[in-house]
């Protein structure tokens, strides 16, 4: 499994390869803009992961797999900037900005879906209407023409998950903290123990009767009473 | 950043003072114990009663002093703790700062440095069980980590004493080396972020405060995490957890465990007990064969009777107090006795207290003193205040002595393991009954929250079970050097004075009464202590003490037991061994002769209930700001033993 980091990594040699055929330590640092003596650990963590080979001196040069492995990243790096800067709009530095933190936490599924969405996008003949409309909508684009048709309130139909408290998770369930309740002494802590708003946590189990509940979060494990956990809530999968 | 702090600090002192910060189960205490070794010193924070711990090492030819703040969350003050922490972080007179962090945990540790790192001292970051994280799979960028924070990063394994080398040369160079300040993608991150939550309700503001500093974190760690570590690294600590927090089974095995550790107190403690009696009974007679003077000596009778007896039969109980706390050490030291507050919360939130009161009386099973000190972790004084009250409840190592002598003497050999987990039982039942009985009346109020963390399990290091043991028995050793000494040489002069004018032993000699020198030699010592001072006053409450079953011996012991509750020990061998060898071995068969079981049960009840010492009620003064609750404590729990007592010796008078 590769960390966000080495990802990162991954893509700045498959640059440098495509451009200069190898990658030096030097240039990776400086296109990453880190020191070289960080490169040489991340570089043996991917030479290890048999994704890169060491070449004559200080050159690497990317494996077979790892250059797949870079193209998938490299891809994913470029559809998403593609979806974000010219399909929704956005200015290049935004995109090139979300892209690169987006690229990271997206699974593949919804790569995926985004990919064959701009295919439909690029390659069906009717879709280039569709985004001339989409881009002339009053909803995106409040100061362009009244769009003719009369579409009324707009329902945002956003799937809803179910919403519980932390009490009400079962051994087994996991969740995404949403909202901290309470106040003074016991939210601060809450908080301060790293339950924070999008946090995912794991319920791993309940004293009898519920109380106290025992969660894992963030690499580590804590138990909290019934009363404390009800002031939490989580949306679960 | 401050501008002076971009340069060369030339002023720098030559001798460097040093702060220890970090979360709780960071491993702040052994990486303390690595960097200072035994050169430390142990202290107060003036006003509240946090422990403040000192050490220092040379480095260079420099003394880098270092103190050991307690282990917290945030630099909010809503516990003593906290606030102690964040005072002496932003007005301590310190150089810098070391954060130490569990690697594991490396989320939690950054959104914590970044915190301390709002405050523009000279930060190094200390990410301490590296192996551990390393043997979770996880490796971590230093380099580029120091880099985007602008501090140095060393990686330690304090248990085992990797990297503190390293560290220490950090820790002298921070004062002196050119302060950078973060990466510039880090500072916007944090730009404007107070380090101390500012005192006000405002639940989105801190919310937002916090997740600033969750993502600066995160990014510290997309950029630096090369390797995170395995989902099941903690895969083993979890199979146990499986067992030991267990819904139906963790309540036994926490019970069969205290049980455990009470039983090798018991049996294993005993061959050394013998070697430590043995050799006071020949100090005492070395010393009388040597004795220069005539055998009738009152001073020597001071020594030997006294001084050597009353102390020794302190010293005897060395072993079981040294076991105990190997066996309360382990646990703590291997993350059980988290799991043992996760198993207790339950109960003990039901009759008012809160799991974090079950450290402070487990500490209580040791001395009430440092479990009184102990209850400083809990945030709600009301919380803490039943805590306090019910304390003295535990048994405390000094009772052991007690039990130790009144057990086998008074009970049959198959209940005297099952007798001392009841005399431990009994305790724990009474103050549950008893807190809950506060908080429904006295102490009224809100529950405060539990949040525990639980650590994965680790193999305790011997170092730290020695350094505690060596505590724990130099706290017990200097008590029998000091207090008990003291009180021993006082109780000795009111035991022997005054001599009665004529003995009615010799009388009765005189008459034709059959007795042999040794008997008739008992006899006068008998005499003796009734005439004394103890021997009046015990016999003047006498009265008031019978429907419990003591006689004046008992009741003098008892009163005794005020000054430090091991002295019940020595004075009962005082009372027993005057015109004896002195020969401690001899006190049970004594008190064998002369009570019954019945009587034992009464005198076990009274003297784990009432009369906390006096030692008890002065730390209780201290850390409740005043004499009410500590006489109250003092008199509510020996009205409660008197009752207690008085109850069990009648009932066993209806059972027989």
């Amino acid at each position: 499994m590769l960390t966000p980091a080495l990802e990162d990594y991954l893509e700045t040699v498959f640059r440098l390869v495509a451009r200069h055929g190898a990658a030096r330590v030097r240039d990776i640092a400086a296109a990453r803009n880190v020191k070289p003596g960080s490169v040489s650990p991340a570089m043996k963590r991917l030479d290890k992961l048999g994704l890169i080979r060491y070449e004559r001196g200080e050159y690497v040069g990317l494996t077979d797999s790892g250059l797949a492995a870079a193209r998938k990243v490299y891809s994913r790096h470029q559809v998403l900037h593609r979806f974000l800067g010219e399909f929704l709009g956005l200015p290049a530095d935004v995109a090139e900005q979300d892209a690169c933190s987006m690229e990271h936490s997206l699974s593949p599924q919804t790569v995926d879906a985004i990919v064959r969405f701009l295919e439909y996008m690029e390659v069906c003949p009717e879709a280039s209407d569709d985004i001339a409309r989409f881009r002339k909508c009053s909803a995106v684009h409040p100061d362009v023409d009244p769009c003719p048709h009369d579409c009324g309130i707009v329902p945002l139909t956003i799937e809803r998950t179910p919403i519980m408290s932390i009490a009400q998770m079962q051994p087994g369930q996991r969740g995404r903290v949403r909202q901290i309740g309470g106040r003074g002494a016991v939210r601060q802590r809450l908080l301060d123990m790293g339950l924070l708003p999008d946090v995912t946590l794991l319920m791993e189990r309940k004293a009898p009767t519920g109380d106290p509940v025992w969660i894992k979060l963030q690499g580590f494990e804590m138990a909290l009473r019934r009363s404390e956990a009800e002031l939490v809530s989580v949306e679960t999968a | 950043m401050k501008p002076d702090l971009q340069m060369a600090r030339d002023d720098a002192r030559p001798n460097p003072t040093v702060l220890l910060m970090g979360n709780p189960n960071s491993g702040k205490t052994s990486l303390f114990n690595a960097l200072t070794g035994s050169r430390q010193r142990v202290g107060n924070y003036p006003g509240v009663t946090v422990e403040k711990r000192e050490g220092h090492w040379i480095h260079q030819g420099r003394i880098v002093t270092v103190r050991d703040l307690p282990g917290t969350y945030s630099l909010s003050s809503y516990s003593p703790e906290e606030a102690v922490a964040s005072e002496e972080l932003l007005a301590g007179d310190h150089d810098a700062v070391v954060v130490v962090a569990d690697a594991t945990v490396l989320r939690r540790s950054l959104m914590f440095l970044l915190q301390v790192m709002r405050l523009d001292k000279p930060v190094v970051f200390c990410l301490n069980m590296a192996d551990e994280a390393r043997r979770a799979g996880q490796q971590v960028d230093k380099v580029e980590l120091a880099r985007l924070l602008g501090v140095p990063v060393v990686e330690t394994a304090a248990h085992r004493g990797e990297g503190v080398a390293e560290l220490k040369a950090a820790v002298a160079a921070a004062p002196t080396r050119r302060a950078l300040p973060p990466a510039p993608e880090i500072r916007e991150l944090i730009a404007g972020l107070p380090a101390v939550e500012p005192v006000r309700d405002d639940v989105d503001a801190s919310t937002r405060r916090l997740q600033a500093f969750g993502r600066a974190a995160d990014l510290l760690m997309e950029r630096t995490v090369l390797a995170a570590p395995r989902e099941d690294h903690r895969r083993l600590s979890q199979r146990i957890d499986r067992v030991v927090a267990h819904k139906v089974w963790g309540m036994p095995i926490f019970l069969a465990v205290m049980y455990a550790v009470f039983w090798l107190t018991f049996t294993l403690g005993e061959a050394p007990m013998g070697w430590i009696e043995a050799g006071v009974a020949r100090l005492g007679d070395g010393v009388t064969a040597l004795w220069p003077g005539s055998p009738e000596s009152p001073l020597l009778s001071l020594l030997v009777d006294g001084i050597i007896a009353g102390v020794g039969g302190v010293l005897v109980f060395l072993p079981n107090i040294v076991l105990l706390f190997l066996g309360l050490s382990i646990l703590e030291d291997t993350g059980y006795m988290a799991r043992a507050a996760y198993i207790m919360d339950r109960v003990l939130s039901r009759v008012g207290l809160h799991g974090k009161s079950f450290l402070p009386l487990v500490t209580g099973f040791g001395c009430s003193i440092p479990g009184i000190m102990a209850t400083r972790t809990i945030e709600n004084e009301r919380d803490r205040l039943a805590t306090i009250l019910v304390l003295p409840l535990m048994s405390c190592g000094a009772r052991l002595p007690i039990w130790l002598l009144i057990i086998p003497a008074l009970f049959p050999p198959a209940w005297r393991t099952p007798a001392l987990w009841g005399v431990y039982l009994a305790g724990i039942v009474l103050a549950m009954g008893l807190s809950l009985l506060l908080r429904g009346t006295l102490l009224k109020g809100e529950p405060t929250p539990f949040m525990l963390e639980l650590p994965p399990y680790r193999m305790p290091t011997l170092r730290s079970l020695v350094m505690r043991m060596w505590d724990r028995s130099r706290q017990y050793l200097r008590k029998a050097g000091t207090v008990i000494l003291a009180i021993s040489v006082v109780l000795w002069v009111l035991t022997t004075f005054p001599r009665p004018d004529a003995y009615e032993v010799d009388a009765e000699l005189a008459a034709g009464a059959a007795y042999t020198a040794e008997q008739a030699a008992g006899i006068r010592a008998a005499e003796d202590l009734e005439a004394s001072v103890v021997g009046r006053l015990g016999r003047w409450l006498e009265p008031a003490f019978r429907p419990l079953g003591f006689d004046w011996r008992l009741v003098t012991a008892s009163l005794g037991a005020f000054a430090a509750k091991e002295v019940f020990v020595s004075q009962m061998s005082i009372v027993y061994a005057l015109g004896e060898d002195g020969d401690p071995g001899e006190l049970g068969a004594r008190l064998g002769n002369h009570y019954s079981s019945r009587v034992g049960v009464s005198m076990i009840l009274f003297l784990l209930v009432g009369t906390p010492c006096m030692a008890t009620v002065a730390v209780t003064r201290r850390e409740t700001g005043g004499w009410t609750w500590a006489l109250l404590q003092f008199g509510g729990l020996t009205v409660l033993a008197y009752l207690l007592a008085w109850l069990a010796y009648a009932a066993g008078g209806w059972l027989s």
